[in-house]
């Protein structure tokens, strides 16, 4: 799947899930660029994320994800494998 | 040797001078003298449990390069496991084992069935909550390449037996501590400087409002027939001197740190200025909410991710559960950290959990009437939770609360007045007003706005005469030195 599809794809799940047509992904967006992007969200997200790309993720790959690119590219090297 | 004693003034002006005088363009030296020194502190308290502690130390160590060296996920997933188990195991064993035994008795005989469990004389080594839990956060971060494995032997021993933070927290993350010391440090006026200004307020704190505190509870209860305003008081005072107590300890925890160029993480926040009760638990003991939101309350929301909002509540209840547990082996506990944890329900379901706090003022910055709403709202839920948490039993909680439920808690309380000590209540309100205009500071005594020096200096020494006018001479241990 290309780049520009998986994050067409994350832009719908993200406008769903924080409730806000307006979100534009970038890859330095972080939790503090999106006001309803909390634990409970994050997780909605995640779980959302898995559905829409048929994948897992680890708890590990979780923790190390520190703003959007980062979970761009784990998307990206989960569909590769 | 408590940090306010004198024994301890000399041990750290000694310290304090063989670390930045000797050798000062060698990084091993500062480390090993904080190696000896942290010893030696841990051994004038318990000189027993020293190899435990030398034990523990070498093992993680190892550990933590082993996860690093396994060939597989698998083999390195084992490691980080035996390390959680050892970790926790130890914990278990010299806090929880008796607590169980005896639980498991009292359940047997009230099923009518005769046992002979017997508990064992287990002696809790000092600091073994706080350390232990520095033991797991380390493998847990190695093995999620949060960090390399240290591998430097006396940095590792330095990161476990800190000796500001050895005993009472706070407890510091691996990473960011370990990483202070790969580095040689040089003397930071400014840092040492303000240490020295931190330490100063956790006095203040400690021996002007805890221990005074400590004083006027008992003079309190001391009396015949308290009437129930008296134990609304007592409630107040208990839950400012735990506070007062336990961030002093904190505080002069964090100034020597800073004394020594180490930065060591923070562990309050001004938590009687949170608005809900997420944000009090953000700001009061700081470095264990951080510790089991991501070690047990990150896991688990993720393992409930697709259950939603009740997930998310499960995960809450059994991490606040064990927050409570973790200060000691009794049911009081159990039930201050369950109660902590239903008070996050509505905020979960409401969508408020993550809401960032804003304090709105008004005219001379006094909080708006609204966010002060807010803020006595969780304070009295707290207070309520900390007569939980200081009872004996949960039936003696009970009967706290059943002796406050009763109109004459409505008629202030005059005797309260006649006691010797009831000038606390002014102590407290000063420190609630000075936290207040410094709420956006690290602590209270961070006067770096106020431009000039004498102004500072003559607040500086106002908090030094408070502190020897107004000194309990109580000696009192730390109350948190007992978790």
């Amino acid at each position: 799947m290309e780049r520009t599809e998986i994050v067409d794809k994350l832009t719908v799940i993200f406008r769903n899930v924080f409730n806000s047509e307006n979100i534009v992904l970038r890859d330095d967006m972080t939790a503090d660029d999106v006001d309803s992007w909390d634990s409970l969200t994050h997780m909605a997200m995640i779980s959302e994320v898995e559905k829409c790309f048929s994948i897992k993720f680890k708890l590990k790959e979780l923790n190390k994800l520190r703003q959007v690119g980062d979970l761009i590219a784990t998307i990206e090297s989960k569909l590769q494998q | 040797m408590l940090f306010t004693s004198y024994g301890f003034l000399l041990f750290f002006v000694v310290v304090f001078f063989l670390y930045w005088l000797l050798l000062r363009e060698k990084k091993w030296w500062k480390n090993w003298v904080i190696l000896v020194a942290s010893y030696v502190f841990y051994g004038i308290a318990d000189w027993k449990m020293i190899p435990l502690l030398a034990v523990a130390t070498a093992i993680f160590y190892w550990l933590g390069i082993r996860i690093r060296s396994a060939k597989t996920e698998k083999g390195s997933n084992a490691y980080k496991i035996i390390g959680i188990v050892l970790g926790v195991g130890t914990l278990v064993y010299f806090k929880y084992f008796n607590f169980f035994v005896q639980s498991f008795s009292d359940m047997f005989s009230a099923m009518g069935l005769q046992v002979n469990l017997h508990a064992f004389n287990i002696i809790i080594p000092l600091g073994v909550s706080y350390f232990t839990f520095k033991l797991i956060s380390y493998v847990i971060d190695v093995y999620n390449e949060e960090m390399e494995p240290c591998r430097d032997f006396v940095v590792f021993a330095d990161y476990v037996a800190f000796f500001p933070t050895i005993m009472a927290g706070p407890i510091d993350r691996p990473r960011a501590f370990i990483s202070q010391l790969q580095v040689n440090r040089s003397f930071d006026r400014g840092m040492a400087v303000d240490g020295c200004r931190q330490i100063l307020w956790g006095l203040f704190k400690k021996i002007v409002i805890a221990d005074n505190c400590t004083i006027a509870i008992d003079e309190v209860f001391a009396m015949s027939q308290v009437p129930a305003s008296l134990y609304l008081v007592g409630a107040l005072l208990a839950i400012f001197q735990l506070y007062a107590d336990f961030s002093g300890y904190s505080d002069m925890a964090i100034g020597l740190g800073k004394l020594l160029g180490v930065n060591v993480t923070r562990n309050f926040r001004y938590p009687f200025f949170a608005t809900n009760i997420a944000e009090f638990w953000r700001r009061w003991h700081m470095s264990l909410t951080k510790w089991m939101t991501d070690y047990v309350f990150t896991p688990l929301s993720f393992v409930m991710r697709k259950w939603g909002k009740f997930g998310l509540i499960v995960a809450i209840l059994v991490n606040m559960l064990l927050v409570g547990l973790w200060h000691g082996d009794n049911w009081t506990y159990a039930v201050f950290g369950l109660f902590h944890g239903l008070l996050f329900i509505p905020l979960i379901i409401t969508g408020g959990f993550n809401a960032r706090q804003n304090e709105k003022t008004i005219k001379f910055g006094l909080p708006h009437p609204v966010s002060l709403l807010k803020m006595l709202c969780i304070f009295g839920l707290c207070t309520c939770g900390i007569i939980i948490f200081n009872a004996e039993s949960v039936g003696d909680a009970l009967g706290y609360f059943r002796s406050m439920a009763d109109v004459d808690i409505w008629r202030a309380s005059y005797r309260f007045f006649l006691f010797p000590k009831n000038y606390v209540g002014f102590l407290v309100v000063f420190m609630l007003v000075v936290e207040w205009i410094q709420r956006d500071r690290e602590h209270a005594l961070d006067l770096t706005r106020i431009k000039y020096r004498w102004g500072r200096w003559l607040i500086y020494y106002i908090v030094i005469l408070a502190i020897i006018f107004f000194d309990a001479m109580s000696a009192d241990q730390f109350i948190y030195l007992k978790f």
